[in-house]
């Protein structure tokens, strides 16, 4: 039956079902929180107007960019030596490396979530170790605040950052290095020059998924942050379950998507998402 | 037309069975003829206690609590089954239950300033106190849509390694130099406001309406103390036993368990808690019906199940013939004792009903950076 079809077409009914998937897992219920939005608690755009003016919610808005800023750049940082370190060394340590990335990747976050409360508190491995070398006088406050949640956050995100790093640098031709050493270039002239340059796009495409999946973070932030960190996540959740305020949850909802949805067309308008991920 | 005369045979089913003329199988069979089951099964008879109850509350230890105290020996009366379900009757979950058309929950334990709110917009069952005998509860404990199954306490805990002296009121809480350490409060509120008011001089008689503005102004003096809010019980007690805080505002019933556990390391009293009522409270269209809701809460006013949730969770009983029968070595514990209730101020439920989301969402911009 499927082979008489054009080739094209073939390839298209392949391609079917994800967009049906998408369809009813998400725009159906999506087109649900949008309603919501307008609906709740009665028509209008109130909810939209108490997202603009409320400062308690700028203060969770801009917390929550705030963070996942920091996060980002702090893992791409991280990923990049990490990347860079891969590129450049043995096999060996190349193993090394991945074991690195891999190990963490494939633990789930509520017990890495734990594990960092376990090793950050005030008398966790961490600081007790530090006061035995003698380090510290009084342990350092290293979780239950914002540092904790970031620690924890940078951790997660360096394999998301790690691979789209990688496969940029790749693609770099290993001759256009040489032939500037050839011609006369310090290393550190390659580096700045020849080589950063042609990680650009992935560095803005690692730091804007980066960026994405930090929008969302709920059990982090809840956990490590001590009660005192509300992120976007949490706060719609507190919306939706603990005061009961759907329509300002969904609408909150829709923003984030907006931005989430801004800086998808900026990935793919500025860097190639193929290359990211070849 | 049609509708009406295959609802009117339905009512006559109802009534028949209701009577005893025709059994239950009959009349399902009846039911299941006239096309009729869906409409049949929410008239609420008869078969409805073949479902069992579902009991919403809080989770973890509670789950196991409440069936030794309650739901066994109910279902061992009644024949009627339950089942616990430990996931939390929040106000926004219960409304969800109810929004969806079909909810699956009958009776929750939920905070009493819930089931006022949502009983006020017609989402929860009057209470039926031809079944529940009001005279179990202490009477400023049970409106219309809720009656409390127990009372417990946000009390001032301490680590007794950090002072010698016990911190005995909320501006002991506030003194960072006399009783030096990190704290911990409740993340969600209850009590909180209310504790930085009393920290600020204000008098239990005049604490309600609570002054908002003036009560995050004193908790702001506070924050550089303050380690960690805790969300859950099992938290505030993993502060304590790691000694992270020097002095928190906890649970009555994590307290008990702390004290045991650390062998007095951690103290802690009724002066100046505040004690606040739990809430047994019947979904709108409850998928088992009224009446086997309505026997299980009258069931859970009972003086023994009471007693003995005090004695596996320390929670206090509500009623008030059950202080008598207390054994001895609990009495002290109790927060719902005459003597302790004198000590402890009480939550305003009304206000709460009238000012929770609100006040909450100011309470967790401050809190919350």
């Amino acid at each position: 039956m499927i082979t008489r079809l054009p080739e094209r077409w073939q390839y298209r009914l392949l391609l079917w079902p994800l967009p049906v998937l998408l369809l009813l897992c998400y725009v159906v219920p999506f087109a649900g929180i949008v309603t919501w939005s307008v609906t709740l608690p009665e028509l209008g755009v109130d909810n939209y107007a108490r997202l603009a003016n409320d400062p308690s919610i700028h203060a969770v808005l801009w917390r929550t960019l705030y963070l996942c800023t920091i996060v980002g750049v702090c893992a791409l940082l991280l990923a990049f030596l990490m990347a860079y370190c891969w590129l450049y060394s043995s096999s060996r340590w190349q193993r090394w490396v991945e074991l690195c990335i891999f190990l963490p990747f494939f633990i789930s976050v509520l017990v890495r979530t734990f594990g960092w409360l376990v090793a950050l508190r005030n008398n966790g491995l961490v600081n007790s170790w530090l006061q035995e070398l003698g380090l510290i006088d009084s342990p350092l406050a290293l979780t239950r605040n914002t540092l904790g949640v970031i620690i924890a956050m940078v951790h997660f995100m360096v394999p998301f950052a790690f691979f789209p790093l990688l496969s940029s640098m790749r693609q770099i031709d290993d001759r256009v290095l040489l032939a500037a050493r050839g011609l006369g270039a310090s290393r550190l002239r390659v580096f700045i020059s020849i080589f950063l340059p042609q990680t650009l796009p992935g560095l803005l495409g690692a730091f804007i998924m980066v960026f994405v999946f930090c929008l969302g973070f709920f059990i982090i932030p809840a956990i490590l942050g001590g009660g005192s960190t509300l992120m976007a996540a949490e706060y719609v959740f507190l919306q939706m379950f603990q005061t009961y305020n759907w329509g300002i949850g969904a609408a909150l909802c829709v923003l984030m998507l907006v931005l989430v949805s801004g800086l998808v067309w900026l990935l793919m308008r500025f860097s190639r998402v193929e290359r990211l991920v070849g | 037309m049609h509708q009406t005369h295959q609802q009117d045979c339905i009512e006559l089913l109802v009534e028949k069975t209701r009577r005893g003329q025709i059994d239950r199988r009959s009349f399902l069979k009846a039911a299941g003829m006239l096309a009729a089951l869906p409409l049949a099964m929410r008239s609420g008879i008869g078969w409805a206690q073949d479902r069992p109850v579902i009991i919403v509350n809080w989770g973890g230890d509670a789950i196991d609590a409440y069936q030794q105290a309650w739901t066994d020996s109910f279902t061992r009366e009644t024949g009627i089954p339950v089942r616990i379900d430990g996931s939390g009757p929040t106000e926004g979950a219960i409304r969800a239950q109810l929004a969806s058309g079909r909810p699956s929950w009958d009776v929750v334990d939920a905070e009493p300033f819930t089931s006022l709110t949502l009983g006020r917009e017609g989402l929860m069952r009057p209470l039926d106190f031809n079944t529940i005998d009001r005279s179990k509860v202490n009477e400023e404990f049970a409106t219309e849509f809720g009656v409390a199954g127990y009372l417990y306490s946000y009390v001032i805990a301490w680590d007794k390694e950090r002072f010698d002296s016990a911190p005995q009121t909320w501006a002991d809480f506030w003194d960072v130099e006399r009783f030096p350490g990190k704290r911990t409060m409740y993340k969600w509120m209850n009590g909180v406001l209310e504790a930085a008011l009393l920290a600020d001089g204000v008098v239990v008689a005049d604490l309600y309406p609570l002054d908002v503005a003036r009560a995050l102004d004193k908790l702001d003096e506070l924050r550089p103390h303050i380690l960690a809010y805790w969300g859950s019980g099992a938290e505030s007690q993993q502060l304590f036993l790691d000694g992270e805080v020097s002095i928190g505002q906890i649970w009555n019933t994590r307290a008990i368990v702390l004290e045991r556990d650390t062998e007095g390391r951690v103290g802690w009293h009724y002066d100046n808690a505040c004690v606040t009522p739990s809430s047994w409270a019947v979904l709108g269209d409850n998928p088992a019906g009224a009446e086997p809701a309505m026997r299980f809460i009258d069931h859970a006013l009972e003086p023994e199940g009471q007693i003995e949730l005090l004695k596996l969770l320390g929670n206090g009983p509500s009623n008030p013939a059950a202080e008598a029968l207390i054994p001895e070595e609990l009495i002290e514990l109790n927060c719902g004792s005459v003597d302790n209730l004198a000590r402890q101020f009480k939550l305003d439920i009304e206000w709460y009903a009238d000012h929770y989301g609100s006040v909450l969402d100011q309470f967790l911009s401050r809190t919350g950076g």
